[in-house]
């Protein structure tokens, strides 16, 4: 068995992997792994910008972290847990100032400093951004100070499952892509930051590397997914492909129309118009267009061209030329045909209650970023702020973890027994793909998302949700028969995209399983049949343990006494 | 539109001497040859190696030479390819990755790896080289961190004259250029535009600036580019890497 060994072990190589990794090297002897060129993750894809209470603008001189925490909170519908929100907040603007340090090169005001636009669910210009390619400058820059800094990567190593010894984990079980080979990564710290997970869904913004494979693994570890009903419908996705067309093209005036050329946001939030928060945008096109008021039943129009040629080419320069390469539209001359897709995943790996954010119930392992639920986003998230949380909880969980000295609680030898046992799971697993004569996983992974996009999106009722479920669970019994080529490992993509349907099956399970014992609508849960938030039975967190094979649900109190829960109006 | 597209897509284990394989797609309006790939994996060979990300053109990590000519693969629409034939033509040195059997230029799309990288599977090549010249410019901001306010300044028009630059996603396309094909120590056009990158930013330290300019006017670097500006003319993300360098080149 091929062994690693570390003091800490980063999953990920996204935007918060990497600055809890720039973090703890400073100390430890850290590693990163990624399944991709780090550059290359999903954090690169954001395109609007971060979230931070500088205050720069005119019209956003008096902002504060009270007021970016309280937008983010009701934001939230109040699932978020406060404390959370609140030291987010507090941290924003140091991170903005830090990743600025670091060399980002943020779009300025005239006075030189850092420009900052509105967007959905904020009253004032809180945004910063660098044109509308803000997460690929960051990602960048993140990257080019582990270069400098000399971390420790892991490129193109695939993370399969967690090794624990009783409560403590112990390390991972990772395939080299490259070679095909197994690996033990020996370490008792690790920090899942693996992104989102939403393709699960066919209609996503996400990159098609967004498979969740930390919720996975953590979940077959008995670590709880939490909180995974809510799954932020983005409202402007490009008709076709479904690529982000970022909130910044309405925070700079775009107007949504209907096929009447109506503004139909005006009927649905007056004051806020199309800046109001996502989940109701998405919900506003959604019903245009089921109730006949859309183009070919599929689309609405994101108007841009009363900004001027000039507007566009200097603010949107990235939505113009994805317009032009995957739609054929230049955005200065007809309006972006768009509709709502699965873009965010509120939801993610559980965190224990009274502890440290980031922190899980099995000891030594964290999460971070999307992948985690840690919930500073509770039912909806606001655009800006899934950028802002990458820093501020990559720092901090590195921060944290570097008060104590690295230990080691469980014996080498115990360890190592673990990674093999563990190790020849796996083999058996790839094995009897290898040698079964079932069902082909391409199969199962389309109707996966099928299943998902139809009974689990934007509007949910009580009988399509069973039908979802019943339907993935179906599936879940198919994939224990599937066939797929193992013996050749290198490079074996068919391998991992099975791997990584492995994870996916388990979330859209709880995804659906979730969203139907959640009987009140909630943020980006919206429940036909039970129209109207219900705080009495609901205002917690939903924990889902997998435990021989059973779902079970257990709730889990939300952080609350900073701001008074209210009625959530735009 | 649905229509039957041949693909002839170059395959290659590692061990023995590369081939060229068939594979006949039913095409869809909006395809592209990344999706195509993917068709392909799924339905007819799921041995097929290919790399990918975000889809979006974004990420970099799909850079292949399709016709001949370095393009993302989830950017290139087949419709497009198939529309705009003549569009290869335009000159670029000659990629070869061994003998194409009998290209029907006009009806089939041929889909080969990056150019002068080794080929480790299909169409996966080893990138190191690339990230190894990268880490040699220095790419990053030498300065202690800070997350005091007020931030440093920098005036738009100064933070304007770096935009184009950061476009790069450091895809590997432009590793079209002739000189890469001969010289394996030549820093690269990507890498030579990201020195610009930093040389230009009007944050960034004097010492630091020194240093990166110092390493990339070393034999190997800027001085080994020879104009041909194949690599502007290919970049997918109108980076213009050799204007880039003709500005170092001048500046200096």
């Amino acid at each position: 068995m091929k062994i690693e060994e570390f003091d800490a072990v980063v999953i990920g190589g996204g935007l918060s992997g990497l600055r809890a990794a720039l973090e703890l090297s400073k100390k430890w002897n850290t590693s990163i792994l990624s399944k991709v060129h780090p550059v290359r993750s999903h954090s690169g894809a954001a395109q609007g910008g971060m979230n931070a209470a500088l205050g720069n603008t005119e019209a956003g001189k008096d902002d504060t972290p009270e007021r970016h925490a309280f937008d983010t909170v009701k934001g939230s519908d109040y699932l978020a847990d406060q404390d959370a929100v609140m030291f987010m907040c507090e941290e924003a603007p140091k991170l903005a100032i830090e990743l600025e340090s670091m060399g980002a090169p943020f779009s300025r005001l005239e006075s030189g400093l850092i420009a900052q636009r509105p967007f959905g669910g904020a009253g004032l210009p809180r945004t910063c951004y660098a044109g509308d390619r803000t997460g690929h400058t960051l990602l960048h820059t993140v990257y080019e100070q582990c270069v400098r800094e000399g971390v420790t990567f892991y490129d193109e190593f695939f993370l399969i499952d967690l090794v624990t010894v009783g409560d403590q984990i112990v390390g991972l079980v990772v395939m080299d892509i490259r070679s095909g080979e197994l690996i033990f990564f020996h370490s008792e710290v690790v920090i899942l930051a693996t992104g989102g997970f939403g393709r699960v869904y066919r209609r996503s913004t996400n990159a098609l590397i967004n498979t969740g494979d930390g919720v996975g693994a953590a979940s077959r570890a008995g670590v709880p997914m939490q909180d995974m009903e809510f799954v932020q419908f983005h409202p402007t996705t490009l008709f076709g492909t479904n690529i982000l067309i970022t909130e910044g093209a309405r925070g700079e005036g775009g107007y949504l129309f209907n096929n009447k050329g109506e503004r139909f946001m005006k009927t649905i939030a007056p004051q806020a118009m199309e800046l109001a928060p996502r989940d109701i945008v998405a919900r506003a096109i959604e019903t245009e267009v089921r109730e006949g008021r859309g183009f070919e039943d599929q689309y609405v129009d994101l108007d841009l061209t009363h900004l001027g040629a000039e507007k566009i080419k200097e603010r949107l320069p990235g939505i113009r030329e994805i317009s032009i390469d995957f739609a054929g539209i230049d955005p200065i001359e007809s309006p972006i045909p768009v509709q709502p897709g699965q873009h965010y995943s509120m939801g993610g790996i559980g965190t224990k209650y009274g502890g440290e954010f980031g922190e899980t119930s099995l000891k030594g392992l964290w999460t971070i970023g999307e992948t985690s639920c840690i919930s500073v986003h509770g039912a909806n998230r606001l655009g800006g702020n899934s950028l802002l949380e990458t820093p501020v909880f990559g720092r901090h969980v590195g921060r944290i973890l570097l008060k104590n000295d690295s230990a080691k609680y469980i014996s080498n030898n115990d360890a190592r027994k673990a990674g093999e046992l563990a190790i020849d799971s796996i083999e058996a697993l790839l094995k009897k793909w290898g040698n079964n004569k079932g069902k082909n996983p391409v199969d199962i992974r389309n109707k996966m998302k099928e299943t998902m996009d139809r009974y689990v999106g934007v509007f949910r009722v009580e009988d399509e949700l069973h039908k979802g479920l019943t339907q993935i669970q179906q599936l879940q019994r198919d994939f224990v028969d599937i066939y797929i080529p193992t013996e050749n490992r290198k490079f074996n993509f068919s391998l991992l995209r099975t791997l990584e349907l492995r994870n996916m099956l388990d979330i859209a399970e709880v995804t659906a399983f979730t969203a139907l014992n959640r009987k009140e609508s909630r943020g980006a849960h919206a429940r036909v049949d039970f129209p109207k938030r219900n705080d009495r039975e609901f205002l917690h967190h939903s924990m889902v343990y997998r435990r021989n094979g059973e779902l079970n649900l257990e709730k889990k109190p939300v952080k609350l006494g900073i701001f008074e829960v209210k009625e959530r109006k735009y | 539109m649905s229509d039957e597209q041949t693909f002839l897509v170059y395959r290659n284990d590692g061990n023995g001497s590369p081939s060229y394989e068939r594979y006949t797609v039913s095409v869809k309006s909006g395809m592209t040859i990344l999706d195509a790939l993917f068709y392909i994996q799924d339905h007819f060979d799921p041995s097929l190696a290919f790399r990918y990300a975000c889809r979006g053109a974004i990420c970099g990590s799909d850079a292949l030479t399709i016709n001949k000519w370095p393009r993302l693969a989830c950017k290139t629409q087949i419709a497009f390819l198939k529309e705009n034939e003549r569009e290869k033509k335009k000159k670029i040195p000659e990629l070869y990755f061994g003998e194409v059997p009998n290209w029907n230029e006009e009806t089939e799309i041929l889909i080969e790896p990056l150019p002068h990288m080794n080929v480790v599977k299909d169409l996966v090549v080893d990138m190191e080289p690339f990230w190894k010249f990268y880490r040699e410019i220095m790419p990053y901001f030498d300065a202690n961190w800070v997350d005091q306010a007020p931030e440093k300044k920098q005036t738009p028009k100064d933070a304007k004259s770096i935009e184009h630059l950061i476009y790069c996603v450091l895809c590997g396309a432009c590793w079209a250029c002739p000189v890469s094909a001969k010289n394996k120590n030549y820093l690269g056009p990507a890498q030579l535009a990201k020195a610009e990158r930093f040389i230009s930013d009007t944050r960034l330290s004097p010492e630091h600036r020194e240093k990166v300019n110092s390493r990339v006017m070393k034999e190997d670097g800027v001085p080994a580019c020879e104009k041909i500006y194949t690599c502007s003319r290919v970049c997918p993300k109108g980076v213009r890497p050799g204007t880039a360098i003709k500005k170092l080149r001048e500046t200096t």
